[in-house]
């Protein structure tokens, strides 16, 4: 079967934080009217939102005709992907599938989450609805604390220091100081790391991605509807989404990010291409942990030496492969199910050569991971430059 | 959640969780298909009330309803079986709460239910 090729023509970005004058709808309406700006003549053919809580943050739901109203665009079908932190790359996964196969010519993609609209405990409460709730909400345990079960069992495991757990954080941080929709443009040291709050032992405040406002659209478009010159199109060579054993601990082994692996593993083989042939990764880095395990996953790094390698500098920006290149969840922010969204959107920028100071010197292709729980779900794509 | 809870009452007081009647892995929590066989003859079983600590985790920072409980021990305990439970470690000193501690279940209180005012029981663990 001849497959239809997919391009992202244009993105729109808010500035992640505090958005105490905007509601959930006008960062959305936003976010995808910048990208819709992109391609002035086209009138996208489905919509998806991509969100993990606006029930509990808002007391909404429906996204997907509500977003679609308010852009004026009724009438076309438009649907919510809920799958946790993963929400964003899933919903771009449903739109990449369908264009991919020919069942429409383009498709809006918009992520999207107002998380400072609840107070600190129900955003803990929220975003522990990506574990089960039975087994893990009744012993009193937070998201952030499953992550600190594995961030132990990681030092442990692998002999991995304060400091080196640290370095992710630590290149998110440096690289967010230029990103101008990074919610932190600070740069900051493993002492810092070490030194702030504990939230669930090992695990401290800069260990953790923070809470914030905001939204990511991409507008997504098969040949056909990429009338013209493909020269400032990303073409999207490959995504792929997969699921794991659903509990962390109930997992064989419980260092192994199996959803990204399987993910990036079939993503990179349906795209026809090599590790190393990747310039960049905007990695889920929700917390520090995650990063490194992530990392091993893809097989970037050895088993163990996710942390490591990025404090001996194999991951800073224009290292062989930068990460995060935009601060990652970290540092640019990470609200939650439009996250998978902005990584998209920042392997857009890389690819057409907009991502000024933070632009990954010739980079022409690169991947984004999304995972929802702790890797329970992976969102997994591949972009290049479109020929 | 008062609802929800009693309704696994026994999974949370007994530690109830799954057997597979063709190769006799047993779960916790319980499964609908076995997860080394892939069978879904499935029966109840009690697990076993002890085990070691894997992982552990001091949590500052708990769950709305949990507050005054903190900072609290929770552990991914694995139970003489092989079933892995997450718990709470209560009664024991800090400093006992340590990768490869053995532990033992015990029922405790573990929280008053907001809108009822029901209190909940249901598994923890001490270091034996
Ligand atoms: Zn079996």
């Amino acid at each position: 079967m001849a497959r239809n090729r997919a391009y992202i023509t244009s993105v729109g970005l808010t500035k992640i934080g505090d958005h105490w004058e905007s509601s959930l709808l006008d960062l959305a309406v936003e976010a995808a009217r910048k990208a819709l700006k992109g391609a002035p003549k086209l009138k996208p053919q489905q919509i998806f939102v991509g969100n993990m809580f606006s029930s509990m943050a808002a007391s909404q739901e429906h996204l997907g005709a509500l977003v679609a109203n308010a852009l004026g665009l009724e009438g076309i079908p438009a649907f919510k992907v809920e799958a946790a932190c993963s929400s964003g790359g899933s919903a771009f996964n449903v739109a990449y599938s369908l264009v991919k196969a020919g069942a429409i010519d383009s498709a809006l993609v918009v992520g999207v989450e107002k998380m400072r609209d609840m107070e600190g405990d129900s955003v803990s409460k929220a975003l522990c609805m990506a574990e089960s709730a039975e087994w893990t909400q009744f012993v009193g345990a937070t998201f952030a604390a499953l992550n600190a079960l594995l961030a132990r069992y990681y030092m442990e495991q692998m002999n991995v220091t304060r400091d080196e757990l640290s370095s992710i954080p630590v290149i998110d941080h440096a690289n967010g100081v230029n990103a101008e929709h990074a919610q932190f443009r600070k740069a900051i040291t493993p002492d810092v790391v070490a030194r702030s709050a504990m939230i669930a032992d090992p695990l401290r405040l800069f260990d953790c991605a923070p809470t914030g406002d905001g939204a990511a659209a991409v507008l997504l478009v098969n040949d056909k509807a990429a009338s013209g010159p493909k020269r400032n199109l990303v073409e999207v060579l490959a995504g792929r989404v997969t699921t794991a054993v659903f509990s962390l601990y109930q997992r064989k082994d419980m260092l192994r990010f199996t959803a990204t692996e399987e993910a990036f593993k079939q993503a990179m083989k349906d795209a026809g291409l090599s590790p190393a042939k990747l310039d960049f990764a905007e990695v889920h880095d929700a917390f520090s942990v995650t990063g490194a395990l992530s990392l091993e996953a893809m097989g970037f790094s050895k088993r163990g030496m996710g942390s490591k390698d990025a404090a001996h500098g194999k991951y800073n920006l224009n290292s062989d492969l930068s990460i995060n290149t935009f601060g990652g969840l970290k540092a640019r922010g990470h609200p939650v199910g439009g996250t998978g969204v902005y990584e998209i959107s920042e392997a857009f920028l890389q690819l057409t050569d907009q991502a000024g100071k933070n632009q990954v010197k010739d980079a022409d292709y690169g991947v984004t991971q999304n995972v929802g729980g702790v890797d329970t779900t992976s969102a997994v794509h591949v972009f290049g430059r479109a020929a | 959640m008062a609802i929800q809870h009693w309704r696994i009452r026994d999974r949370y007081y007994r530690l109830i969780g799954s057997k597979c009647t063709e190769c006799g892995a047993e779960f916790f929590p319980p499964v609908y298909k076995c997860k080394r066989c892939g069978s879904e003859k499935i029966e109840d079983s009690e697990m076993p009330r002890t085990g070691k600590i894997m992982t552990h985790t001091e949590l500052h920072e708990p769950m709305p309803g949990f507050e005054d409980q903190a900072p609290f021990h929770l552990a991914v305990i694995e139970l003489t079986n092989g079933a892995r439970v997450l718990s709470q470690i209560v009664d024991s000193p800090g400093d006992t709460v340590k990768t490869g501690a053995k532990v033992r279940a015990v029922v405790r209180r573990v929280r008053v239910d907001g809108e009822s005012g029901q209190i909940l029981y249901g598994y923890k663990f001490i270091v034996d």
